[in-house]
């Protein structure tokens, strides 16, 4: 059988391979497709949801994700023994895996994904580089790695300044070093091979435009095994603390149709270029004047996807397991219009008001917001214990409105009604940034952040409140306590019950 | 009964006396105070201003979430509170400060050394937990007394790290 008919392969019972939200998410759009499930759980992950939510569920090892969930000969031979035709493998672990991919094919299960061949060379930075730029989509002007100082110095008037002398071993932002003129060229040159090769061990370095203050603009792409491509518009994903991505929406506030039309289809060629199957997402980085250049493809189902759901109304997980299916994608490109606005707040446990430190403990109460708008994903519960295993991602809180206005209003009601306790929370984080100037306006880059944004000029308001309250609950404990009968349930109001007491006690 | 009841870094004086009446700092307040019986929320009517409330207690006191912000509030009773004014224990952050781990990892790095002077806020130690790395601060001015970790040494949470002191 060649890997063609393997794909094209019907399926009925499925294998998550994840754990968290976005195995909620999958096994969801599974039992709406008539499709069976089967979860895989980690000694921790007993009790989590995702175990709940599936028709079946295998313990897969200890906690940490080496052991449990990025062991890929675990989970294809639980997905042979349930019987399991498919796996889809979510964000994260081993989602960008060539191997995974692979081992699955091999033991003729379907991968809800794109060919190993496609994610292998995605995922190899220089790789993608060159593969897109051939098939004539702009990438960010610089230099092959490998070059001498003499041919770099060259080089570098041609490209301009500032620009960035980077590691090829290197990245997530570190071995980088701006340089703003060519005088100071040489001296950063030999910095940077000094580092990279104490870093890494590797000195090889290349030059690369810098472009300041940019915007990370991406574009969903959808395909199928038929050749169809379609876009799903753009997401707006600039607002990132550490490389790390808080707030996404869709459609972006810089881009118009003439410019998403233009983006779509580059984002096509770039998939076209690995004869790309399934969903994915072209990353982009544009600047000041909307210059847009390829960043790099995420060969998977995003963690933002939902926002684009919500104002295309297209099902992305459900296309991805039609597609998968050999289906024909169900809709072209004339059919894709994008409604409304939609903003998603990433959850995580960690600490806004101290460096965001992440908080690990025991969540004990949950109560989710709700009403217009609002979209909740999350795969904790009361109980649920956060721990370093695995990422600090509590929910996604995903809002709609007609206008980007009433999205962010919603947000900020939605935020508001949350309840998390247990952990601390980056909600007052995003309760601020939803009242900041420059995100209600719009200007915003991957640094703001960093650069212009801070947690010290927020004012809890409900502090009188909060002392008020805590004193109330800590008087009446106080007072229960030195009941020698404990009051039982009481049908009148708990005041009521408490001046009784101090009446007893004058 | 008269309660000393502080917020971060105020302090409020909370009196709980008639029935529905409460006063804090001498100015009265209506209280309507409920508990729910469904997953610990209250209701709170301030005048007649409506609130929905978690409150919790901690080791160290209370956390009460109120419109998605945290606050830790510690309540004394007048009682304790003088008791524990009379042994001193409620001071400002003066004596020897910790530098705890907040959670399980691995150290980074040590940037001070034992009798280097730090301020507040300086970076301490780097933690590396959850796949980020975390720059753990001195919550006070003062002299590095201990240092008890190094590089590559893998931590447990609330594990002390560090000691800032006075100067000698």
């Amino acid at each position: 059988m060649t890997a063609d008919t393997l794909l094209s392969k019907k399926f009925d019972k499925l294998l998550v391979a994840n754990r968290g939200e976005i195995a909620i998410r999958i096994i969801r759009a599974c039992r709406e497709l008539g499709i069976g499930t089967v979860a895989v759980f980690s000694d921790v992950d007993r009790n989590a949801p995702h175990v709940r939510y599936a028709d079946e569920a295998h313990h897969i090892g200890p906690p940490p994700a080496r052991e449990s969930y990025l062991v890929i000969e675990k989970l294809i031979e639980i997905a042979l023994r349930s019987g399991a035709q498919a796996v889809h493998p979510g964000y994260g672990f081993l989602a960008e895996r060539a191997a995974f991919a692979q081992a699955c094919l091999d033991a003729g299960l379907v991968f809800v994904g794109p060919s190993p061949e496609a994610i292998r060379v995605m995922g190899d930075k220089q790789e993608a580089r060159q593969t897109v730029q051939a098939a004539g989509v702009p990438v960010v002007p610089g230099t092959e790695p490998g070059l001498s100082d003499t041919e770099l110095i060259q080089v570098a008037a041609t490209i301009g300044f500032p620009l960035l002398v980077k590691a090829a071993a290197g990245g997530g932002g570190k071995g980088m070093r701006p340089v703003v003129e060519i005088d100071s060229l040489p001296d950063a040159l030999n910095a940077a091979r000094r580092e990279a090769e104490a870093a890494f061990g590797d000195g090889t370095i290349y030059l690369e435009k810098m472009i300041a203050e940019s915007r990370h603009i991406e574009i969903q792409v959808l395909a199928d095994m038929h050749g169809n491509y379609v876009h799903l518009a753009e997401r707006e994903c600039s607002l990132q603390r550490r490389h790390q991505k808080v707030i996404e929406e869709a459609p972006s506030f810089v881009v118009d149709e003439a410019l998403r039309h233009q983006m779509g289809q580059v984002a096509i060629a770039a998939a076209r270029s690995v004869d790309y199957v399934n969903a994915g997402t072209i990353e982009f980085l544009m600047d000041k004047e909307k210059n847009y250049y390829f960043l790099e493809m995420n060969t998977r189902l995003q963690v933002e996807h939902p926002v684009t759901e919500l104002v295309t109304g297209v099902d992305i997980v459900q296309e991805q397991l039609r597609v998968a299916r050999g289906r024909k994608l169900r809709f072209n490109q004339d059919d894709i219009k994008v409604r409304g606005w939609a903003i998603e707040c990433r959850i995580n446990a960690e600490d806004p008001y101290n460096e965001y430190l992440p908080s690990t403990g025991t969540i004990t109460t949950i109560r989710l917001p709700s009403g217009p708008g609002v979209r909740v994903d999350t795969g904790v519960y009361p109980g649920y214990e956060v721990t370093p295993y695995y990422d600090p991602l509590i929910s996604k809180l995903i809002c709609y409105g007609e206008t980007r206005g009433e999205a962010i209003l919603r947000m900020r009601r939605a935020l508001e009604e949350y309840r998390i306790m247990g952990v601390k929370t980056n909600i007052p984080f995003h309760q601020h940034m939803m009242d900041s100037h420059r995100f209600l306006s719009g200007q915003f880059y991957t640094k703001f952040v960093e650069d212009r944004f801070s947690m010290s000029d927020r004012e809890a308001p409900d502090t009188l409140e909060a002392a008020i309250l805590a004193t109330l609950v800590a008087h009446r404990q106080g007072q229960a306590a030195s009941q020698i009968v404990a009051p039982g349930s009481r049908d009148t109001s708990n005041w009521k019950w408490l001046s009784r007491w101090e009446r007893l006690q004058r | 009964m008269k309660y000393i009841t502080k917020v971060n870094d105020q302090e409020f004086i909370i009196e709980i006396d008639q029935e529905g009446q409460v006063s804090v700092d001498g100015r009265p307040y209506a209280v309507d105070f409920q508990q729910l019986s469904e997953g610990g929320i209250l209701s709170l009517l301030l005048n007649n201003h409506s609130l929905e409330a978690i409150v919790e207690e901690r080791e160290n006191g209370w956390e009460v979430l109120i419109r998605g912000e945290l606050y830790s509030v510690d309540v004394q009773d007048e009682r304790a509170y003088r008791l524990a004014r009379a042994r001193g224990t409620v001071t400002e952050i003066t004596g020897e400060a910790t530098i705890e781990s907040p959670m399980p990892g691995l150290i980074i790095d040590v940037l001070v050394e034992p009798n280097q002077v730090v301020q507040k806020g300086d970076k301490i130690v780097i933690l590396e937990s959850m796949k980020m790395e975390n720059e753990l601060r001195s919550p006070r001015d003062g002299v590095v007394k201990h240092v008890y970790v190094g590089p590559g040494a893998s931590v447990e949470k609330n594990q002390v790290l560090a000691t800032i002191g006075d100067a000698a």
